[in-house]
C-alpha cells in the first residue's frame, strides 16, 4: 500500500462517499422515525402478511420470514433490495474507475512511471475501495444505531453488526470480482460491462429463484443468496462462515487479479 | 545507459508495432527518436517504461531489463508522457506531492518543483481539470524534471506549449544536460531534436530507419535555390557547369549546392538570371536525403 497515492485517491472519493453517507443516513432516519407509526397500525400488518409470496421475493423477504417485526420493515424496505443495489452499483462502477478507467484514459501511467510497483498500485486501489466500502457499510449500522435510538426500537446491536461485516464482506467480492475485469480487459467499457452483468445475472437469479418453488433451484447460483439480512437481523442464521468464505472468495480474486495486472500489456 | 537491441512489439488486432529496432543511448548524451504519427516512437517509449511487454529482443536502462525489472528501473528514470492525463480533482501541488511521494518525498524534489514551477509560470494551486492544455503540460515538464533523474524520458515534450514556453522548456533540458542526465526524446519537431540531442533516430512505420550523429549530418547538409533564366542559351549554359539541377518547368531549375557556392556564383555570372529563390532546408530533410 502506498501511502501517498492512498491520500490521493482518497481525497478523489471522499465527496462521493459522502454524499452516498447523507443519502443512506437520511433514509434510514425517515424509516425508523416512520416505523413506530406504521407498527402501531395493525392493518398494515395484515396487508404484508397477505401478500404472494412472489410478491415478497421481489421486496428481498424470504418466504418464511416474519412481516411483523423492524427487522421485516428495515430489510424489506432498504437492506435486501435498495441498499445491496446501491452498494453493489458503487462497488462496480469505483472499481472500474480505479483500474480499467485510469488505464483507459491514460492517467495510470505517471503513477505507473514510479518506483511503486503495478501490485502495490493495485493494492493501494484496492485498500481506497475497501475501505470506502467499509465506511459507507458503518455509516449504515451506526446511521440505524442512531435512528432506532431516537425512535425509541428495540433492536438486537450485535445482529446489525453481524449485518455490517457481512455487508463489508459480500460487496467485497464484487467490488473484487469488478477490479478482476478491469485488470483483464484494461478496457472501461468491457470491464464495467461484464461487471454489471455479472452482478445483474446474479441478482436476476436471486429473484426469479424466489418466484416459484419450480425455479428455486437458480437462487444456489446467485451471490445474493450469500447476503439475507433479515435472517441475520433476526438471528436464525449465523452468518461468520459465510463471512469466511466471502474473505476467502475476495481473497482469491485478488490473488488472481494482482497476477493477470502484473502481467498485462498496459497501452497508456 | 539505454540500450535497446532486435525490439519487437506488434499490436496484433491492429497489425501496427515495431519491428527489430536497435539503438544505443551513452550516459550523458541525448537521443531525438523522430518520426509521423503512428511511427511507433510511443510503442518504444511504452517499452522502455515496462508499459509493455516486447514479443522479441530487449531494452535494458543501466543494464535492467526494463520489462522484468520494471519497478527497479523507475528509482533513476522519469518520464513524460506523450498524451498527459491527471487525476483531474486534484490540484497541481497535490498532484506534485504525489508524485514526490511515491519516489520517496525528498526535500530535494520539493525544491526543484518550486524552482520549475516559477520557471514554468505555472500556478499550482489551480484545480488540474481546470487548467489549459498547455497549463497540464507544464504540470507534467515539472512533474519529470523536480525528480532530478539520471535519465530522462519525454514524449513529444513541447506540444501543447506555446513558443516563448517551447524556448523555456529548451533551456531547461540544456541545463539537464549539463547536470550529466541522459535524454531520451521523441518529437515531430526536428528543430528541438537537432538543438538538444546528439544522436537522432528516425523511424517510420515501425522501422529504424537510420541513426545518425547531428554533426555528422550537418557535414551532410546542403542548401538549395531556386533560379529562373532568362534564354534558352541560358539553359544551355547552366547545364553546361558542375551544378546538380533539376528542372522543374521551362528555364525554372532547382540547384543543389554542397559545401560553398563558388561553383553557383561563377555560373550565375555568365547567365541572365529572371528570379533566384533560396530554400531553407530543415536538417531533417538533409538526414532523409542521405538514408535516400
Amino acid at each position: 500500500m502506498n501511502r501517498a497515492l492512498f491520500r490521493a485517491m482518497y481525497k478523489q472519493y471522499r465527496k462521493k462517499v459522502a454524499a452516498i453517507s447523507t443519502g443512506i443516513f437520511l433514509y434510514q432516519g425517515l424509516l425508523t422515525w416512520v416505523y413506530p407509526i406504521i407498527a402501531k397500525n395493525p392493518a398494515v400488518i395484515d396487508i404484508a402478511e397477505t401478500m404472494p409470496s412472489t410478491v415478497k421475493t421481489v421486496f428481498g423477504v424470504s418466504k418464511n420470514a416474519r412481516t411483523d417485526t423492524f427487522e421485516a420493515f428495515i430489510s424489506g424496505q432498504f437492506y435486501a433490495r435498495i441498499w445491496v443495489m446501491l452498494m453493489a452499483l458503487y462497488g462496480v462502477q469505483t472499481a472500474n474507475a480505479l483500474l480499467a478507467e485510469m488505464v483507459e484514459d491514460g492517467s495510470l501511467a505517471l503513477l505507473l512511471s514510479t518506483p511503486v510497483s503495478r501490485s502495490e498500485i493495485l493494492s493501494t486501489q484496492t485498500g481506497v475501495l475497501l475501505s470506502t466500502n467499509a465506511i459507507l457499510v458503518a455509516v449504515t449500522i451506526v446511521g440505524l444505531f442512531i435512528g432506532t435510538f431516537c425512535s425509541g426500537i428495540e433492536i438486537n446491536h450485535l445482529n446489525y453488526l453481524l449485518l455490517g461485516v457481512l455487508g463489508i464482506a459480500f460487496f467485497s467480492v464484487i467490488e473484487l470480482y469488478s477490479l478482476f475485469f478491469s485488470a483483464w480487459f484494461v478496457e472501461e467499457e468491457r470491464a464495467l460491462t461484464y461487471a454489471v452483468g455479472l452482478t445483474m445475472a446474479f441478482y436476476g437469479l436471486d429473484i426469479v429463484g424466489g418466484l416459484s418453488d419450480k425455479l428455486s433451484w437458480l437462487k444456489n447460483f446467485s451471490l445474493f443468496q450469500c447476503f439475507q439480512p433479515q435472517e441475520v437481523l433476526e438471528g436464525t442464521v449465523n452468518p461468520v462462515l459465510t463471512i469466511i468464505g466471502l474473505s476467502v472468495t475476495s481473497a482469491v480474486l485478488w490473488f488472481l487479479t494482482q497476477k493477470v495486472f502484473e502481467k498485462q500489456d498496459l497501452a497508456i | 545507459m539505454i540500450e535497446v537491441k532486435g525490439l519487437t512489439k506488434v499490436y496484433r488486432q491492429e497489425g501496427r508495432g515495431i519491428w527489430n529496432i536497435s539503438f544505443q543511448v551513452e550516459p550523458g548524451t541525448a537521443f531525438g527518436f523522430l518520426g509521423p504519427n503512428g511511427a511507433g516512437k510511443t510503442t518504444t517509449i511504452r517499452l522502455l517504461m515496462g508499459f509493455l511487454k516486447p514479443d522479441s529482443g530487449r531494452v535494458t536502462i543501466k543494464e535492467l531489463d526494463c520489462w522484468r525489472k520494471k519497478t527497479e528501473v523507475k528509482k533513476f528514470v522519469s518520464y513524460l508522457p506523450g498524451e498527459l492525463h491527471f487525476i483531474e480533482n486534484l490540484m497541481g501541488e497535490d498532484f506534485l506531492d504525489l508524485i514526490a511521494g511515491m519516489h520517496g518525498d525528498d526535500q530535494r524534489i520539493k525544491k526543484n518543483r518550486d524552482y520549475l514551477s516559477g520557471t514554468l509560470e505555472l500556478d499550482l494551486k489551480i484545480l488540474i481539470r481546470k487548467m489549459s492544455k498547455g497549463m497540464k503540460q507544464k504540470l507534467g515538464i515539472i512533474a519529470a524534471l523536480m525528480l532530478d533523474a539520471e535519465v530522462l524520458i519525454l514524449d513529444e515534450p513541447t506540444s501543447g506549449l506555446d513558443p516563448l514556453m517551447q524556448k523555456v522548456f529548451l533551456d531547461l533540458i540544456l541545463e539537464e544536460k549539463r547536470k550529466g542526465k541522459t535524454l531520451f526524446m521523441s518529437s515531430h519537431q526536428f528543430l528541438e531534436i537537432e538543438r538538444s540531442c546528439e544522436q537522432v533516430g528516425i523511424i517510420r512505420e515501425g522501422k529504424l530507419l537510420a541513426i545518425q550523429s547531428i554533426s555528422q549530418l550537418r557535414e551532410a547538409e546542403y542548401q538549395t535555390f531556386e533560379i529562373e533564366v532568362d534564354s534558352d542559351e541560358d539553359v544551355e549554359l547552366l547545364r553546361e557547369s558542375p551544378l546538380d539541377l533539376t528542372p522543374i518547368h521551362g528555364k525554372c531549375f532547382v540547384v543543389r549546392v554542397a559545401g560553398d557556392l563558388d561553383n553557383l556564383w561563377l555560373a550565375l555570372g555568365q547567365v541572365r538570371v529572371k528570379r533566384f529563390k533560396e530554400h531553407f532546408m530543415e536538417l531533417e530533410e538533409a538526414f532523409m536525403d542521405y538514408y535516400r
